[in-house]
């Protein structure tokens, strides 16, 4: 295609439609720049690096990147294992996995967040060091930590008591 | 609690009352909470587990319903099944295996799961079509059971439950209905169709993936987040009377139509299961299905809706060989199944007692 003004090859090519009527504009650089188009400096940069990555994270992506990797320090769980078995592990899952959890939630739930019912003593993930002790506990258990392990079950006992 | 009695009984929800109850055998709402310091069930220990059922257990006393409590661990596999077709607890309730348990109302109208997907699984059910009541029900035991633990609960994404699927408010609102002449009419599909546009689930009797046997449907909704728990009740309160309305003018159609092929339909369904000596579950829910309609219809006159409403129940496999009092293999159940019919249906207006 050439320049509708000078005839050298066009590399602006411009569609409008003005009250309904179609026209066409084909220019070169140096005729587009005089018609007053402001062009960029360099060709736009087509980005595949990120192009690729996009395609795997919406892919396989959350499954192989840092996301997959993310483990819950209250329950052990993995995202990659909640994503193969559809269950959370604990409350605090939500919190740590949220950057995975929230674009699920939107697409299956079509929400992100809760309307509704709140209890009227809301609790706070802060409220969770019991959770945090018997996962210490069940690791020490698995490790044949008994010492640690008896420590830890007086500190959820007393923990107990002041329920 | 001995279970064997529970087979002179049935649950209140099968009473066959409240409004449009030809159509809607019952009203259902489940909440799904969890306690916060603990993790959800498929990562807690035995141990934990335990604990969870015993901080449950503590506050029934403390709760405005009579809720006993029932050890599903130490029942047999034909007591959990017993339990199932009961709707007191779900077949992963009964299948699973470790400390478990349910509470639940003489009444059968109210009962909380222990240590199923979710910590706490409570379900409130109601004969006819009364969401509302259903709801300030359940709304009151929750507020009642709240009081005694601290549920895990975020402000942003509301009450936290094991499968992202029920988190926000963790409710299920369903309606069973009875739908045979729209299942027989062929437009059954059509309504389905249409209700899984609007995002509303339809299942079985038996809930998830189950079977629609007798032509009960139950429509629930699916979203559990971004919608209060009123709004979820009005989506639901909403189509459901649409739907009785098209059960309505099919059954019409059918008596207008074909009235001479319904009643001889309706009275040969009857008249099977009066006199049969072998009979399977399947084909008696069918023909418990016919002989309900005509009932509704005006076209059987000896018989009450609440021994209908209780035979779907009492001639399943675990009630038969409770009420016998031994087990049966398949064949024996139908010989079974086919002489209780006939006992229950010879004096048709008595219902079990209360």
């Amino acid at each position: 295609m050439t320049c509708q003004r000078c005839h050298e090859e066009a590399a602006v090519h411009l569609t409008e439609t003005v009250d309904g009527r179609r026209r066409e504009l084909h220019l070169c650089v140096p005729c587009a720049r005089e018609a007053g188009l402001s062009l960029p400096a360099s060709p736009p940069k087509l980005g595949l690096d990120q192009v690729v990555q996009g395609l795997i994270v919406a892919h396989v992506g959350e499954l192989v990147g840092e996301l997959a990797e993310l483990t819950c320090p209250d329950c052990g769980v993995r995202f990659m294992e909640f994503r193969t078995l559809g269950r959370l592990g604990c409350p605090t899952d939500y919190q740590v996995f949220a950057r995975g959890l929230l674009p699920l939630l939107g697409r299956s739930q079509g929400a992100t967040r809760h309307v509704g019912k709140s209890p009227r003593r809301p609790s706070v993930a802060s409220d969770r060091p019991r959770l945090r002790l018997r996962s210490e506990f069940r690791a020490a258990i698995a490790l044949e930590d008994y010492e640690r392990a008896a420590s830890l079950r007086d500190q959820l006992r007393s923990k107990d008591a002041d329920r | 609690m001995n279970l064997d009695d529970l087979t002179r009984t049935s649950g209140e929800w099968l009473r066959g009352t409240g409004p449009e109850s030809d159509i809607v055998m019952c009203s259902r709402i489940r909440l799904a909470r969890n306690l916060n310091d603990f993790p959800f069930i498929n990562r807690a220990s035995r141990l934990e587990r335990t604990e969870i059922e015993s901080v449950v257990k503590s506050s029934l006393p403390h709760l405005d319903d009579d809720l006993r409590f029932l050890d599903v661990n130490n029942l047999s596999k034909l007591d959990c099944l017993f339990l199932k077709e009961r709707q007191l607890i779900s077949g992963e309730l009964a299948n699973a295996d470790g400390p478990r348990g349910v509470a639940f109302s003489p009444h059968e109208n109210v009962s909380i799961m222990v240590n199923e997907e979710d910590h706490l699984r409570i379900q409130v059910m109601l004969s006819g079509l009364s969401l509302q009541e259903v709801w300030e029900r359940i709304n009151r035991l929750d507020d009642q059971l709240e009081e005694r633990m601290a549920y895990a609960f975020s402000s942003t994404l509301g009450y936290l439950t094991a499968c992202p699927t029920n988190v926000g408010t963790g409710i299920r609102v369903g309606v069973m209905l009875h739908l045979p002449a729209l299942v027989q009419t062929k437009q059954i599909d059509k309504v389905f169709r249409a209700l899984q546009k609007i995002n509303l689930a339809v299942r079985g009797l038996y809930g998830e993936g189950t079977q629609a046997f007798g032509d009960f449907y139950q429509i629930s909704n699916q979203q559990t987040l971004g919608k209060s728990e009123q709004e979820l009740i009005r989506n639901i309160s909403e189509v459901v009377p649409q739907i009785i309305e098209y059960e309505r003018k099919a059954r019409q159609q059918l008596v207008s139509e074909k009235r001479q092929h319904l009643h001889d339909q309706v009275s040969r369904a009857y008249g099977v299961l009066k006199t049969a000596h072998t009979i399977s579950s399947e084909e008696t829910m069918h023909l418990l299905s016919s002989v309900r309609m005509g009932i509704n219809l005006g076209l059987i006159d000896d018989l009450a809706i609440p021994t209908v409403n209780e035979l779907f129940i009492h001639t399943q496999p675990a009630h038969l060989q409770k009420i016998q009092g031994s087990p049966l293999v398949v064949d024996e159940r139908n010989v079974a199944r086919a002489s209780y019919l006939r006992s229950r249906l010879s004096n048709g207006r008595a219902p079990a007692e209360e």
